[in-house]
């Protein structure tokens, strides 16, 4: 064990033990030793917020100028930090980086540069860029003046920063279609925010069928009438319009939508394709257009090497007419979400719509089993015999099995 | 065959056309105020009488029914001097090109006796209905209907049409309405002419539209509600309205090429005045290279306008009523650009002098822009060039190609022993030249190279059917550099045309003639090649796939898609 020349030899500092000790409270202490974790549990036993996590930091740089233990005290930060809610915050972990003592770990000579100068500091500093980097926080120029005073300009820790400081940038707007960091919180726009985000159609629109609210009826109980939200878009409408009233068409539900850590459910109207001997094309009016022939009447066709139209992705999975999100996703809501879009798609008065909906995350009333999918396929097949048991499932387990099915598949 | 020797007009035609044309001119010249006309946004009526006296208002009506009874050519020619205001061009055009030729051409003689004498003086002004808001080369999407009355002897228009010229003035309207007929036992709509009078009752017209130039013809909404047109009114028969419309439409283009030359003669005129007065660096503006380009530019498009509006006038003139719409079309996109561009050049030779409201530079861009647009826009005309063409050629070609598909060897064969005899280098030779050549020999070279683009040509054509079919009607931008090269090849020949006759017979300035040729027939070949190395299969110039693919994310997004230059990522 080297002999670190800026802390007393009294007494080793240990590492917190890594063992969880359920208090009365249920709060995971260890008791082991008097570890810098216990400052944090002490300083906020109830409000865990960025100023009190500064505060903790604060303490500990002015207990000591020679700031001892300053290791075990970073590493006990960074596993605090998500509790806190800081691990996204550039200024706590300037902060925390500030915690180190400057120059003290700067190789000063070609022994000390080619040797791993301060070995447990710079995995130390790794760490802490390495959490900066798994939440995703860009560091600063503040971040790099910091680091070249504590490490020098040819460290592992600065190593690290170059690195991120290369990836960062470019990963930043990868994403086509990128979720804002806060996602709205009313039920409504959320599910309008979630609608355009799967339809993705600037010409889609959303109409807001009813609003969430609580009534009270006459025998006082509470009944929360639940949101429901529609898109629609107007080549949607055109097609729905040339629905053929002799077949049905589908609602069909709910499937999830998952927006960073959070899941919404969403539900469609959807037709099966035309099969391909009932597909009537418009015979050709040779009077459509005044000046040019539109189709040219000869009786070639396209090269094979030019042909582009051909994809073997490209399935027919018939035409999707609606999508709907509501907090309770029962016959009752749904009926209600058809009668609205009926309104603007009077065809749907004339065409048998059915209900193809699963067990949904959450308890429901008067479960809509009508056509409870005897033809979907092997996929509900296999998804509905293993969801049976599970009456009232809670959320997490019943993400998993969904999970498990995408594998399978 | 038809477009060697140049066509002439016999010498009495001759003496008749520059009597006709010297009071027109001076009409012109002393009693239009174009300025005014363009302020007021209005022609003042005396002029509009000037107009009617002279003549002007029928100038293709037979003499029977009172007007001039002039062949196209002589129409060309008076389109000339009337293009040097716009909006009386305009005004006239719609009158006679398209108002009064449906008559004209489809009319029986009961309706030709009652309307044309009144319309060919001028009394009674006529229009041309066809384009609605929802509709403009798509006469699927016409939404005016017209019934028929129980007693079988009215038809009740309903609709309303925009864009109309002579809207607010016009007694006499050529409408095209959907007509329910009866065809094999289904009923279907389909498109009739009638002839609709103002007194009829029931067409009211909109304000006129405020439009960036010829601010002097009346473009106004035209409304009918319930207006009976007798049954003897409909042109042509129930339901042929749309052969009545393309026909009309067809004919009517051609003298777009003269027009525009005539206005590029006169600003050629003018500009130059400018250019030898004005001195800079004690040099007039005359002996800069680049000023002297812009004047040989316009130059040579007004003799290449001038040659192939002629060519195709001669050419309809010709007995047999010949289906000259294709050379019209090419005329009418060459011209409407060309147009376009000289002005533009002669307004960049004044600089801010040609900016200003006092020269009436200004007010011939603003005229000509509406050139690419009105009667077919280009893109329109340019599909219509190329398709007809592929058609045609489709027709001819499509035993060859199957049988090359099929993969018949000995073919295959004679088709790679003819693209090696033509790339290394052997000489093409269609019969231009020579000793029978009908081309003269000073014009050679021109000729060869018309030749030798012909026939890269019609490899090309051959290999764009073969590799596309029937459905090369999709791919507009092919198509585009078919008919530009089209365009190029039937100038080249007018051009070549109409200089042979001039040194044969000994005109004046027959060498500046041929000077203009040689000029002319050297950038259009090198266009041309350029036009069909891009045809070419793979080839690195055709940048077609990056420009869908560029066009496609712009419209997705429906705004400009790169980031900012400024934006900063840390």
């Amino acid at each position: 064990v080297l002999r670190r020349f800026h802390s007393s030899p009294v007494c080793p500092k240990s590492r917190p033990v890594p063992t969880e000790f359920t208090n009365q409270d249920g709060k995971k202490r260890d008791t082991s030793l008097v570890t810098h974790d216990d400052l944090f549990e002490r300083v906020a036993q109830d409000v865990k917020t960025k100023a009190t996590f500064n505060k903790v930091v604060d303490l500990f740089i002015k207990a000591d100028v020679r700031r001892r233990g300053h290791v075990e005290f970073i590493y006990a930060a960074l596993k605090k930090m998500p509790e806190f809610g800081v691990e996204r915050d550039l200024a706590v972990y300037n902060k925390l980086l500030d915690v180190f003592p400057k120059e003290v770990f700067v190789p000063r000579n070609f022994i000390q540069r080619m040797f791993n100068h301060y070995p447990r500091q710079q995995e130390c500093g790794v760490q802490l860029l390495e959490q900066m980097e798994n939440y995703g926080v860009m560091p600063n120029i503040e971040t790099k003046v910091l680091l070249v005073q504590i490490f020098g300009e040819k460290s592992h820790p600065m190593r690290k920063y170059q690195r991120i400081m290369y990836w960062f940038p470019r990963f930043k707007h990868l994403n086509p279609f990128p979720i804002p960091k806060e996602l709205p919180e009313d039920p409504v726009d959320l599910a309008s925010f979630s609608l355009t985000r799967i339809a993705n159609d600037r010409d889609a629109k959303v109409t807001v069928y009813q609003l969430p609210c609580t009534d009270i009826t006459e025998s006082g109980e509470e009944i929360t009438i639940p949101h429901i939200v529609g898109i629609q878009s107007p080549s949607q409408i055109e097609q729905l319009a040339q629905h053929n009233p002799s077949r049905p068409v589908f609602v069909e539900g709910p499937f999830p939508l998952y927006l960073r850590k959070k899941c919404v459910y969403y539900y469609i109207l959807r037709a099966d394709p035309i099969p391909a001997d009932e597909k009537v094309e418009e015979p050709y009016d040779p009077e459509r257009c005044l000046d040019y022939p539109l189709q040219l009447d000869l009786d070639l066709d396209r090269d094979l090497g030019d042909e582009e139209s051909f994809d073997v992705e490209d399935l027919d999975e018939g035409p999707v007419f609606a999508m709907c999100m509501t907090s309770q996703g029962d016959q009752a809501t749904l009926n209600q979400w058809i009668s609205g879009l009926q309104q603007n798609n009077p065809v749907l008065g004339q065409v048998p719509t059915l209900f193809r909906l699963e067990a949904g995350p959450k308890e429901l009333q008067g479960t809509a089993e009508t056509e409870s999918g005897h033809h979907y396929g092997s996929d509900s097949a296999t998804q509905r015999e293993e969801r049976q048991p599970e009456e009232n499932p809670d959320i997490i387990t019943e993400e998993e099995p969904r999970r498990s099915q995408g594998m399978k598949l | 065959a038809e477009v060697f020797p140049y066509p002439e007009i016999g010498n009495e035609e001759v003496e008749e056309i520059s009597q006709l044309v010297a009071p027109v001119e001076k009409f012109f010249n002393e009693e239009v105020d174009s300025a005014k006309i363009d302020r007021e946004a209005k022609i003042p009526p005396e002029t509009l009488n000037g107009l009617k006296e002279l003549g002007l208002f029928g100038i293709m009506v037979p003499e029977e029914y009172g007007g001039l009874g002039l062949s196209n050519t002589m129409y060309a020619r008076l389109a000339e001097i009337i293009s040097l205001d716009g909006s009386i061009a305009v005004t006239l055009a719609a009158h006679q090109a398209i108002g009064l030729k449906g008559i004209l051409i489809a009319g029986n003689e009961a309706q030709k006796q009652k309307y044309l004498p009144k319309l060919a003086s001028g009394e009674h002004i006529a229009a041309f209905c066809l384009t609605e808001p929802g509709s403009g080369s798509d006469a699927a999407s016409i939404q005016t209907r017209a019934t028929l009355s129980e007693d079988g002897k009215h038809y009740l228009i309903n609709g309303s049409k925009f864009w109309i010229s002579n809207g607010n003035m016009a007694d006499i309207m050529t409408v095209f309405a959907r007509t329910e007929v009866v065809v094999n036992g289904e009923k279907k709509d389909k498109i009739s002419a009638f002839i609709v009078e103002r007194a009829f009752g029931g067409i009211t017209s909109g304000k006129p539209e405020d439009k960036l130039g010829i601010r002097g013809s009346n473009t106004c909404e035209v409304s009918f509600d319930n207006v009976p047109v007798p049954v003897e009114n409909v042109i042509g028969e129930i339901g042929g309205g749309f052969k009545v419309a393309m026909n009309i439409l067809n004919s009517g283009r051609f003298s777009m090429g003269s027009s525009s030359a005539g206005m590029i003669k006169k600003l050629i005129e003018m500009t130059s005045e400018y250019a030898a007065t004005r001195k800079q660096f004690n040099k007039s503006l005359a002996e800069f290279g680049m000023i002297q380009e812009k004047f040989a530019l316009m130059a040579i498009n007004a003799f290449v306008m001038e040659s192939m509006a002629y060519l195709t006038a001669g050419m309809m003139d010709r007995p047999g009523l010949p289906d000259c719409s294709l050379e019209a079309a090419m005329v009418k996109v060459f011209s409407s650009e060309g147009g376009w561009i000289c002005v533009s050049e002669a307004l960049q030779v004044l600089g801010g002098l040609g900016y200003t409201k006092n020269y009436p530079y200004e007010r011939y861009v603003r005229d000509c822009r509406i050139l690419p647009i009105f009667e077919g826009t280009n893109e329109i005309l340019r599909m219509y060039i190329a398709l007809t063409g592929m058609q045609y050629a489709g027709k001819v070609l499509t035993g060859k190609i199957k049988e090359m598909k099929k993969g018949n060897i000995g073919l295959a064969l004679g088709m790679v022993g003819k693209k090696l005899r033509n790339s290394l280098g052997g000489s093409v030779d269609l019969g231009l030249t020579g000793k029978d050549g009908v081309v003269h020999p000073s014009l050679a070279e021109s000729a060869k190279k018309l030749e030798q683009n012909v026939t890269l040509f019609g490899f090309t054509v051959e290999s764009m059917l073969y590799r596309y079919g029937k459905t090369i009607v999709d791919e507009q931008l092919i198509l585009k550099r078919v008919a530009d090269v089209l365009i190029n090849l039937y100038a080249m020949t007018a051009v070549l045309s109409r200089a042979s006759r001039s040194i044969s017979i000994g005109l004046r300035n027959h060498d500046h003639e041929v000077l203009l040729t040689n000029t002319f027939c050297s950038e259009a070949f090198f266009k041309n090649n350029y036009l069909m190395a891009q045809l070419q299969k793979h080839s690195p110039e055709n940048n077609d796939a990056n420009i869908k693919k560029i066009a496609r994310e712009v419209l997705e997004n429906r705004a400009y898609v790169c980031s900012h230059p400024l934006e900063r990522t840390y």
